[in-house]
């Protein structure tokens, strides 16, 4: 699982409120090469909840140098880009879970699959 | 039988083989020539594919009354292009057509005609281009796809009276990683006779004969002629014959195996080919940052062929099935490794989850493209489910996209329950076009979508909860009483 994708993921356990972002405990993580797209990049920052982003990122020790908030003019900024596409696709959960911040039901991640089924009495 | 050298042969001017042994040149003789080719495509998908012939060859195609082809015209020094197309399942090169061929009346007139037909076609280009392809495909070490089968490698023929002939899509299962190395000893043309066979296709109500004659008899003079030597399984050349009511085409095959089949080496019971994975993508044009959801995503077909063909986006394949979804890792991984080993960076902008698509884990309006093959009902899910699944997957769907800018692409065969369940959804789906294909032998329609500016809990759609798991099972069967 990347955290790009986590950043879209929300717990959707019957009579949650705030879902959303998941909390991240990994058992093993891996980080993979991905072509660098620098548009990419850029254009997907505004789709992103930033701050969700960064709190993955620290959980999994792979935050680095990631601003809290994000720096101005950001799309010319070569250099940025890169650390936020390195977190966004290169960076991936293979084994561990993903926990509700207001349930605490947890939901298991397994070669890089984040399972999100719920069981009849949470739906 | 008289064992011929290849580079000796001249029997006449029209059929003189050009023997080279410069395999590095592009071209045969040093000159550029120009030929039409031919291309079969999924039913449907005729004008995706002449767009895609269009951005990536430059040249405008022409769409034949036979459905599924396509026609264009190439120069021999550009030919390598045909293989980077990714909507067509098989190239041809065109020896000669007939727009309005004259069928004799009786059957035996017929086919002595094209007995006859053999020796007075314009063999030479098409030759040199089928020559010409075949050192092109060695180059590349021709990678195929993943199905390890021929397809049909006992018929030769195949009849229809309907206009449509599409082949049956069998479901091929397969658990090797590594099919992508299916070795076929290509004989060097110079040293070895030349092996054929002749495919006959044929169509239409009012011919005196069947393909398998047409084939037997049209082959038998082919042989003759270049004194080749008929091979219906291990052949260097392919002889098409395709007969189309009046419309008549001679061409040589550029591909061996189909090649719709090439991103999945993990199949499961209803995996969509690849080439209607890319019609579909096309139609709904990935932008650049784009999130593209397939919440039934099967084996990954979809989802993969855009990570791979349209990478500046980024998919996030689901479906509730274990086994959907591990197929769907295993596929992803096998291109990974595949793009590893050749020493690119490997990782494609996909990712996998497990979900219930009626209650996806997914942020409200988040998703830009949902892109799906839903269940028809015939070999997955049911008729019966389908009522209930379609209503609540749409207002799903909808709740996910982005409102004013979501599209969707759905592919289904159920085409009533479809309509009427979109019927109801007015508020928050608007379709746009709607393309009629043909998967599996099965009609079906591939729906364009757009998602209305309505934010969602406030049409009378979403407002309409859906009800528990007592009273829905109710409502079934009164429903379909």
């Amino acid at each position: 699982m990347k955290l790009l994708t986590h950043n879209m993921l929300t717990s959707h356990v019957k009579g949650v409120i705030k879902g959303y972002p998941l909390l991240i405990k990994a058992t093993e993580v891996k980080v993979n090469e991905v072509e660098f797209n620098p548009q990419f990049v850029s254009r997907m920052i505004p789709k992103l909840e930033w701050s969700a982003l960064v709190q993955a990122a620290e959980e999994l020790g792979q935050r680095q140098d990631l601003p809290s908030d994000l720096v101005p003019d950001y799309e010319t900024n070569e250099e940025f880009l890169k650390k936020v596409h390195r977190v966004l696709l290169e960076v991936e959960v293979v084994e561990g879970c993903l926990q509700c911040p207001e349930s605490g039901r947890e939901f298991p991640i397994s070669r890089g699959i984040p399972n999100m089924l719920l069981n009849e009495d949470e739906v | 039988f008289i064992i011929c050298q290849f580079v000796t042969r001249h029997t006449g001017p029209e059929t003189a083989l050009p023997s080279s042994s410069c395999t590095d040149c592009d071209t045969t003789g040093g000159d550029v020539i120009t030929v039409t080719v031919g291309a079969t495509v999924p039913t449907g998908f005729e004008h995706t594919a002449a767009e895609e012939v269009k951005e990536k060859i430059g040249v405008d195609a022409r769409i034949s009354k036979d459905r599924g082809r396509i026609y264009f015209p190439i120069t021999t020094d550009k030919l390598f292009q045909v293989h980077l197309l990714r909507s067509v399942d098989n190239l041809f090169v065109v020896v000669q057509e007939y727009e309005h061929y004259q069928f004799s009346e009786s059957k035996e007139e017929t086919l002595i005609d094209l007995q006859q037909l053999a020796s007075k076609l314009p063999w030479t280009n098409a030759l040199e281009v089928w020559k010409l392809n075949s050192t092109l495909k060695k180059k590349k070490g021709h990678r195929r796809g993943g199905n390890g089968s021929k397809g049909k490698p006992n018929s030769e023929a195949h009849d229809a009276t309907a206009v449509d002939n599409e082949q049956q899509e069998l479901p091929q299962p397969t658990a090797q990683t590594d099919t992508c190395s299916q070795d076929v000893e290509e004989a060097t043309p110079e040293a070895k006779v030349i092996k054929f066979r002749v495919t006959c296709s044929r169509a239409g109500d009012k011919h005196s004969f069947s393909s398998n004659e047409a084939a037997r008899d049209f082959g038998g003079a082919v042989q003759e002629f270049f004194e080749w030597k008929a091979d219906m399984t291990k052949f260097d050349i392919e002889v098409l014959l395709n007969i189309h009511n009046n419309e008549v085409v001679i061409g040589i095959a550029l591909t061996e195996e189909s090649l719709h089949r090439r991103n999945i080496s993990h199949f499961g019971p209803t995996t969509l080919r690849s080439t209607l994975c890319y019609g579909m993508l096309r139609l709904c044009k990935p932008q650049a940052s784009d999130i593209i959801l397939d919440p039934m995503c099967g084996t990954g077909a979809i989802p993969l062929e855009g990570a791979i063909e349209f990478h500046n986006s980024f998919y996030i394949a689901g479906d509730n099935n274990d086994m959907a979804v591990n197929r769907t890792v295993n596929n992803i991984c096998h291109i990974q490794k595949r793009r590893a080993d050749k020493g690119s960076a490997s990782g494609l902008p996909i990712d996998t989850v497990q979900w219930d698509l009626c209650n996806l884990p997914i942020r409200t309006s988040s998703v830009d493209i949902i892109i799906t093959d839903m269940p028809f009902g015939k070999r997955m899910g049911s008729r019966k489910k389908n009522w209930d699944l379609y209503p609540s997957c749409l207002r799903e769907m909808a709740r996910v996209s982005r409102p004013g800018s979501g599209k969707a692409v759905l592919l289904t065969q159920d085409k009533k329950c479809f309509a009427k369940a979109i019927s109801r959804m007015g508020g928050l789906w608007r379709k746009l076009h709607t393309v009629w294909v043909n998967v599996g032998g099965l009609h079906a329609g591939v729906y364009l979508l757009k998602r209305t500016g309505a934010l969602f809990g406030q049409t009378p759609e979403d407002v309409y909860e859906s009800r528990g798991p007592v009273e829905r099972q109710e409502k079934d069967d009164t429903e379909l009483s």
